[in-house]
């Protein structure tokens, strides 16, 4: 690519707050937006993660319309002594017989729940989990990031070493061992259950999920305060609050855009990962969940394997280059 | 140098003891009685027999005492009568709910299989990543260097997990490739020990190693782009020992303290592991404990052993770091 004068300007400005005026007023992150458009990899997976956004949003919508349930529990739904056989195979469909638009993509063994069905409702959970999970961490870091790195003394010392001590605890062992008691305490009420799992697991995600951000943010912080613009701020008397939110965060527009982009795969990763290990969400249907269930057939029924699998796989994937072609685009440093 | 050294293990000290206070009062303040669920197993419960447990698991001190008793037979040992009496010494983490076996032993147990496993695997995935990454730093531009990006980004983007159960699937019992892949005790040989571990290690450091790979290409890419590389090139030294000697000495610092940050991740990537290869270690012992119900002397066990590795490893590291890079002093 080449660049033309305006943008290369542009983008050396892109630290200060201000464009300068006779540059043709294109923000930095319209730069970077810019830049996006004309990258073949983010268009492609931006448009795969909208496929799925969509298949995952109109997942009842679908299934109401090819008659398949995800839940064997549901009224509605075929009994598993009409659709198995006795051996738990399904009876119709894949891996023993011909494929029937029935069940598009077969049915589960043992328990005869439909494979499209569960697979759209998973993907549904990982990403409200994950999408949440982001929000609430992305508010935390920042926040606390911001505090710790714009003031001086006890205040950033406390939330530094708060900081520290979420980054050395053993995550993976901390959510696990959070993740039974905060979601098997959740209640024994059956219609509360399902909604007291989410926030427990959103929570558990976000609660080891704001580090990373915070401490990008207090470094920001820490270098951006020493310059004039904030000085000129503080000596006119302008409020603390009003100096964080209006004069810092906006310059901080573009690691936070990139540590968002690149935290959804993470937790849509952490949230399969735990239904996995089968400490996850226990009442609604989770891709993690289904890779482990379907690990065991491996041989006789690899389709039932791959699903989980390449959706896990296509997800995480489309989000991390996604989150990669962003930092990229707001990297002044890059050349095209 | 020493009063650094005291400090730092002044703060691992409170981050450790914090950590094992939060993994407390999470499990003893929530609502269900813990020993509910050790009370159900064996058939029925009843209300006798669940006030018998409450009491052996001394359920009914505040959580604050309990805590304190547990921090004394960390020290101190204690007697714990648990059906029958039990003199857990020195550092004693109490009994294990389900085995009823001292959760010392059974960590000491399992400890091996989980160091030889992290450090057979952390091996690979440094020697690979920073080998590739020079590779890549050295035809910077080149297709092969373009290929070991894309594939390390692909790598890298995909789960941990799903890798590891395709490798263990289709590798292992398909394939037949490494169809052992249980870990033997050194006692058994150096070579049963290595054979078994073989595939975990790989897996483990192979899909580790494109994060390093990736982070090592980077540096060395600005490394020589230095003047002294430049200047020592110049004076005839052979391209092979500008790369490795000169410009790796320098690239290889920052690699090496992502090695120690990132060690939380080597635990977790173990843990992960040893759940799928079905490797008798910490993780899955802890990943077993987890599961209801809760053996919560081992859970406390496995978080605390994790806390303590991790604020270790920080230490090393940063005292590693002045050995390897004459600029910095630590003080």
């Amino acid at each position: 690519m080449t660049a033309n004068p305006g943008e290369l300007e542009a983008v050396g400005d892109a630290v200060g707050q201000s464009v300068s005026a006779e540059v043709t007023g294109r923000s930095p992150t319209r730069i970077a937006f810019d830049r996006l458009r004309k990258d073949k990899v983010a268009v492609g997976c931006a448009t795969i993660m909208l496929v799925m956004v969509v298949l995952a949003a109109l997942a009842p919508v679908i299934a109401g319309a090819l008659d398949i349930y995800y839940d064997i529990k549901d009224p509605a739904a075929p009994s598993p002594s009409e659709v198995l056989e006795f051996d738990g195979y399904p009876a119709i469909g894949p891996p023993l017989h011909p494929f029937t638009w029935e069940h598009p993509l077969g049915l589960a063994p043992k328990t005869g729940v439909d494979n499209l069905a569960y697979l759209l409702y998973g993907l549904r959970t990982s990403l409200i989990v994950a999408l949440a999970a982001t929000i609430f961490s992305t508010v935390i870091g920042l926040v606390i990031g911001l505090v710790a790195g714009f003031s001086r003394g006890w205040v950033d010392t406390v939330l530094s070493f708060i900081i520290d001590l979420f980054l050395s605890f053993p995550f993976l062992l901390g959510m696990l061992a959070l993740a039974p008691i905060l979601i098997s305490n959740a209640g024994n009420d059956l219609d509360k259950l399902a909604r007291a799992q989410f926030i427990a697991l959103i929570s558990i995600l976000v609660i080891f999920g704001w580090m990373g951000l915070a401490r990008l943010i207090r470094g920001q912080v820490l270098s951006l305060r020493e310059r004039e613009f904030i000085q000129a701020a503080e000596v006119i008397g302008v409020p603390t609050r009003r100096i964080l939110f209006k004069e810092l965060l906006p310059n901080m527009v573009a690691p936070i855009v990139v540590a968002i982009s690149l935290a959804l795969p993470g937790f849509v990763a952490a949230e399969a990962l735990l239904s996995f290990l089968g400490l996850g969400l226990t009442g609604t249907p989770s891709l993690g969940k289904m890779l482990a269930d379907a690990a065991p057939y491996y041989k006789d029924y690899a389709l039932y394997l791959w699903m989980p699998v390449a959706t896990i796989a296509t997800l995480t994937l489309a989000l991390n280059l996604l989150g990669d072609s962003i930092r990229d685009a707001f990297d002044p440093k890059t050349r095209r | 140098m020493l009063g650094y050294i005291v400090r730092r293990l002044l703060s691992a000290g409170l981050v450790v003891t914090l950590t094992s206070m939060i993994v407390f009062a999470l499990f003893f303040l929530g609502p269900d009685n813990p020993a509910q669920p050790l009370c159900d197993i064996n058939g029925k419960c009843t209300p006798e027999r669940l006030a018998l447990l409450t009491e052996q698991l001394g359920l009914n001190d505040t959580v604050y005492h309990q805590y304190w008793i547990w921090l004394q037979g960390l020290f101190v040992g204690r007697e714990i009568s648990f059906g029958p009496i039990y003199q857990c010494s020195a550092p004693c983490l109490g009994i294990s709910y389900s085995t009823r076996n001292e959760v010392t032993a059974e960590l000491l147990d399992k400890f091996p299989a989980t160091l030889s496993l992290a450090i057979g695997g952390s091996l690979i995935y440094l020697l690979v990543g920073v080998f590739l990454g020079t590779m890549a730093a050295r035809v910077r531009g080149t297709l092969a260097d373009r290929g070991l990006v894309t594939m390390s980004l692909i790598v890298s983007s995909i789960p941990y997990y799903v890798l590891a159960i395709l490798a263990w699937i289709y590798l292992s019992l398909e394939w037949q490739i490494f169809p052992d892949t249980t870990y033997h005790p050194l006692t058994d040989g150096i070579g049963a020990w290595a054979y078994g571990l073989l595939l975990p290690w790989l897996v483990l450091g192979l899909a580790q190693s494109t994060a390093y790979a990736r982070y090592t290409r980077g540096q060395m890419v600005e490394t020589l782009g230095e003047d002294y590389i430049r200047t020592a090139t110049a004076k005839g030294v052979a391209k092979r020992k500008v790369i490795f000697q000169h410009a790796l000495r320098a690239a290889i610092v920052p690699v090496i303290t992502i090695f120690g940050l990132d060690f939380a991740f080597l635990l977790a990537g173990t843990v992960v592991t040893e759940e799928i290869f079905d490797i008798d270690g910490i993780g899955q012992w802890g990943i077993r404990a987890l599961r209801a119900p809760v053996d919560f002397p081992v859970v406390a066990a496995t978080v605390l052993i994790g806390a303590v590795i991790i604020v270790i490893a920080n230490i090393i590291v940063d005292i590693l770091y002045s050995f390897i890079d004459p600029r910095v002093r630590v003080s």
